[in-house]
């Protein structure tokens, strides 16, 4: 039961992850590759704050939502000053190269992570406990953005996206929508981090590698980039699976390549099939 | 009448090709200045210029009294300088009423915080938007395509729709480049008597337009440009009487 309990914890976090980065990406259109450096910072700093400071949880997860939202925003001010491409670069840079800061350095438990995170909740209600935490957030997450993308800031996302010298021209500052777009997202995956941190006690530099943006982007883009609901059947779908599978009580030496070889194989028929997504309607690229 | 725009010297070169050189243009309010000369004169380097999408190398914008050659492209569009493009740049993925929501000078909806702290505001803004958006389709007879995804539209409709949504800009300089290319028929009156009417209302009106008899019938005073330079400007007659002009134009 608990094993349960803890996939649908992972799920709920890893909604909150993709249902961000689609908000960066598929809405935003900013291409970046850097959400999981900003799910580790939100865990790092509320990590160490819970380790050394002892505050309470809520002021160390947004601790970590604050540290997020500034590195995002410096990362973004200086990457997309110059033009949008710029961030695809600047954020695989900052991703890789922040990721062997951490590794190295002592105060964060370097390659070998940080432990000793203190438990906040004690007890057989622990994991529901969580499981409500980090699942009444996670749709929290999904309905903020879901409001956000509506109305008259979605249309300004949207025009933007089509037509951005006729946006700027407007009157409308681009710049500064994305900027805020990218560290709204980002502080969101802080939070994510923050919550990984004290559900798991445990955080290492490995559960922020560059892999990390594999699967959630695969997420995002299964099951509907540009979508309220994609992020989430992507984020259940792809953490779901995989656990599914190890039912089948196969061997090690099957059991992992066949979760790559579904993992791909999804990827492909969803992309072949659906190439907008599971949920995706009409093309985000196309006029429609 | 008072002054709406007024450069100074403006110029800008992209390494060897000067597409500004000296240039100063005054338009006064309720006056519709052609922009006229052949292709790479550097007409619509200059609304560029104007409107801010390119910085002047030397040189000074004003509108109205204020310097603006320092602001910053949105900056410019708040201040008052409305703009439309050759290939009109429309939001594709949206309605035509859409597409004018997201125009007037001040849209209090574009920031997160003023989302989810003045959200009444914001609201107000809307419906005001709202209300002018459709005053606008009206007087082009376009009010049954509020609701019509913009890339549905025919072509003539389409152009219409960038004047229209440059209009929900209320600022004092109308910027309109080659507004009827491609034009012909009723979109073509409408097209000529809705910018009379912003002309009327005291708006400062600047056309490049390859279309002389549109240029005849609108204007009283225009500009000729040539490979970055003024070459002549006053009234159209006179202008388009002058035999170096038609040559330089023409290549007669």
């Amino acid at each position: 039961m608990e094993y349960f309990l803890t996939i649908i914890v992972m799920i709920a976090i890893f909604i909150i992850l993709a249902a961000s980065y689609n908000l960066v990406i598929g809405y935003g259109g900013l291409a970046t590759v850097a959400h999981p450096i900003f799910y580790a910072l939100g865990a790092y700093t509320s990590a160490l704050l819970a380790i050394h400071q002892g505050w309470h949880p809520i002021i160390c997860v947004l601790a970590g939502v604050l540290v997020a939202g500034v590195a995002s925003i410096l990362l973004a001010l200086s990457a997309l000053r110059v033009s949008g491409d710029y961030l695809l670069i600047s954020s695989l840079g900052f991703q890789l190269g922040l990721l062997q800061v951490i590794r190295n350095f002592e105060f964060t438990g370097g390659a070998g992570g940080l432990s000793g995170i203190p438990s906040t909740i004690i007890g057989a209600a622990r994991t529901p406990m969580f499981l409500v935490i980090c699942g009444g957030l996670a749709i929290l997450t999904v309905m903020f953005i879901a409001w956000i993308v509506r109305g008259p800031y979605g249309r300004a996302i949207t025009a933007m996206r089509d037509e951005e010298l006729a946006f700027s021209t407007l009157g409308r500052n681009a710049m500064s929508m994305k900027v805020a777009i990218f560290a709204l997202g980002c502080g969101i995956a802080g939070m994510a981090g923050g919550l990984y941190a004290y559900y798991f006690q445990y955080v290492s530099p490995d559960q922020f590698d560059i892999l990390q943006t594999v699967a959630i982007l695969t997420m995002v883009v299964v099951g509907g980039m540009g979508t309220t609901i994609g992020p989430v059947i992507g984020a259940v779908i792809l953490i779901a699976v995989p656990q599914a599978i190890t039912f089948l009580n196969l061997p090690p030496n099957v059991m992992a390549p066949l979760q790559g070889i579904i993992f791909t194989t999804l990827v492909l028929v969803v992309m072949f099939l659906r190439p907008t997504g599971l949920v995706g309607g009409r093309s985000l690229t196309s006029s429609h | 009448m008072s002054t709406i725009l007024r450069t100074e010297g403006l110029y800008k070169a992209f390494g060897g090709i000067v597409v500004a050189d000296n240039i100063n243009v005054t338009i006064n309010a309720g006056e519709i200045l052609g922009l006229i000369g052949p292709n790479g004169a550097g007409k619509t380097s200059l609304f560029d210029l104007i409107s801010g999408v390119i910085k002047p190398d030397a040189g000074r914008i004003f509108l109205g009294a204020e310097q603006i050659d320092a602001q910053a492209l949105y900056r410019r569009a708040r201040t008052g300088i409305a703009r439309t493009w050759q290939n009109m740049l429309l939001f594709r993925s949206m309605s035509v009423m859409e597409n004018l929501l997201i125009a007037p000078r001040h849209y209090p909806g574009e920031s997160i915080f003023g989302l989810v702290l003045a959200s009444g505001r914001v609201r107000a803004a809307e419906h005001a938007a709202r209300e002018r958006a459709l005053s606008i389709l009206a007087r082009m007879d376009l009010s049954a395509a509020a609701e019509v995804m913009v890339t549905d539209l025919p072509f003539g409709h389409q152009k219409l729709i960038g004047l229209a949504r440059t209009l929900m800009n209320d600022g004092a300089l109308l910027l309109l480049d080659e507004p009827m290319a491609g034009v012909e028929g009723t979109v073509y009156e409408t097209m000529q008597r809705v910018v009379r009417e912003e002309a009327a209302s005291g708006r400062a009106v600047c056309v490049v337009e390859h279309n002389i008899s549109f240029i005849k019938d609108l204007c009283t005073t225009a500009v000729f440009m040539a490979q970055g330079k003024i070459m002549e400007s006053g009234s159209v007659d006179k202008l388009l009487a002058s035999k170096v002009l038609t040559e330089l134009y023409f290549g007669v």
